[in-house]
């Protein structure tokens, strides 16, 4: 199936195969699973498009050889990860173009047969935030006891379970990870175990491990899904968690499969602080 | 608050907690070492010489003893089945 694909069309009003290529860019978004660019509309509203195509895998629609939708995707550094040209696919399915700009049967059944091309094929494309260059840019609030500083995102977009790990939620992505609380009980961070990429984690299930002298670690995993990429960089340089466990480290990242229900259990920045500070005192008192 | 409650649920009306298999506990006691929120006491000149006190210190979603446990002795209820059933609680605090 194609799903969570950004669909960039070739618009074109006055040939056929632009039409056509409109037409499947439509029926493609009709499942509610992908978002529409609109060629035209693109070169005025940069930056939502620029956000639909950073947080999909994205499918251009060429109608012709002209290429306007490839060569627009370039202008707009955007990463191809599927192609099809409707005039290469007539040819395909022996079906010839006409000038007609009404779709007619002829149009319509190499419509069909696009589609069927398109979701036959295996389109778990799954992209990871770090491929679409999307950019965590935490703002922190910090609570000092002693010589330990806790950081805490205050980020809308970040999520906390009371066992002190944090989720980034962007669409049906999120990015993991402990808090600063963790990391500064471990303290010298020795080892990570990451979690097995494609693994199907449960809310509050295991994500993985970090362990140091001290003790040992289990991530619990604030959201569900299935893991789709790890902090490879931890396993070389574990101690990049005890330098700052939301920027460089990270711990994976999850493709969601039920956010909505995963936020009934998951508090914000707010709660997080109050009850983090709190077990900071518990610990010292 | 976050010593008695998790997630606005009393944490009275939530069963998690190790359980220990005394059949294959040795008593290493490196559990007790391990938690630092008391859950566990142990009692020297009884037989049975470890036992779960504060059920409701451990931290609900923590299985962090069981790593630690050489023979396995040390399980957890199921989690989803707790998941639910906080969320069911909190669904009903919420309509009640
Ligand atoms: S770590 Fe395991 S074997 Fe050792 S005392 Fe605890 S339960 Fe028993
Ligand atoms: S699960 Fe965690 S909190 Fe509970 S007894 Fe074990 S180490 Fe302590």
């Amino acid at each position: 199936m194609v799903e969570n694909f950004a669909i960039l069309p070739c618009n074109g009003l006055d040939k056929c195969a632009g039409v056509i290529s409109r037409e499947i860019a439509i029926k493609l978004c009709e499942n509610g699973k992908n978002e529409i660019i609109c060629p035209v509309y693109y070169r005025v509203a940069e930056t939502k498009y620029n956000k639909i195509a950073g947080e999909h895998a994205l499918l251009v629609i060429d109608g012709c050889h002209n290429r306007c939708a490839s060569k627009l995707a370039a202008e707009k550094k955007l990463k191809i990860s599927r192609k099809i040209t409707v005039t290469e696919e007539a040819k395909t399915h022996h079906i010839e173009l006409k000038r007609n700009l009404r779709l007619l049967e002829n149009e319509h059944a190499l419509i069909e047969s696009i589609l069927n091309g398109l979701n036959n094929v295996d389109n778990t494309i799954v992209l990871t935030l770090e491929e679409t260059n999307f950019v965590f840019e935490f703002v922190y609030e910090t609570y000092q006891s002693g010589k330990f500083l806790f950081r805490i995102p205050k980020n809308q977009e970040v999520y906390f379970n009371e066992n002190d790990c944090w989720a980034w939620v962007i669409g049906n992505r999120a990015r993991i990870g402990v808090t600063d609380f963790v990391q500064q009980n471990l303290s010298d961070i020795l080892y990570f175990t990451p979690p097995g990429i494609g693994a199907e984690i449960d809310q509050f299930g295991e994500a993985g491990e970090i362990e140091s002298s001290k003790s040992v670690f289990e991530l619990i995993s604030p959201v569900s899904g299935k893991v789709i990429s790890i902090n490879e960089t931890l396993i070389q340089k574990p101690e990049l968690i005890n330098e700052n466990p939301y920027e460089l480290g990270w711990v994976a990242e999850i493709e969601l499969t039920d956010s909505e229900s995963d936020k009934e259990l998951l508090i914000g920045f707010d709660q997080y602080f109050e009850i983090m500070k709190k077990k900071v005192e518990e610990l010292n008192g | 608050m976050s010593e008695t409650t998790f997630m606005g649920v009393e944490r009275d009306k939530i069963d998690w907690k190790p359980t220990i298999d005394y059949t294959k506990c040795d008593y290493c006691m490196e559990c007790v070492k391990f938690c630092p929120h008391k859950v566990f006491e142990v009692r020297e000149s009884e037989v049975i010489k470890l036992i779960v006190r504060n059920a409701n210190n451990c931290v609900v979603f923590c299985r962090a003893c069981s790593k630690i446990c050489g023979p396995d002795a040390l399980s957890f209820p199921d989690k989803n089945a707790t998941t639910q059933r906080i969320k069911e609680i909190r669904r009903e605090e919420s309509n009640g």
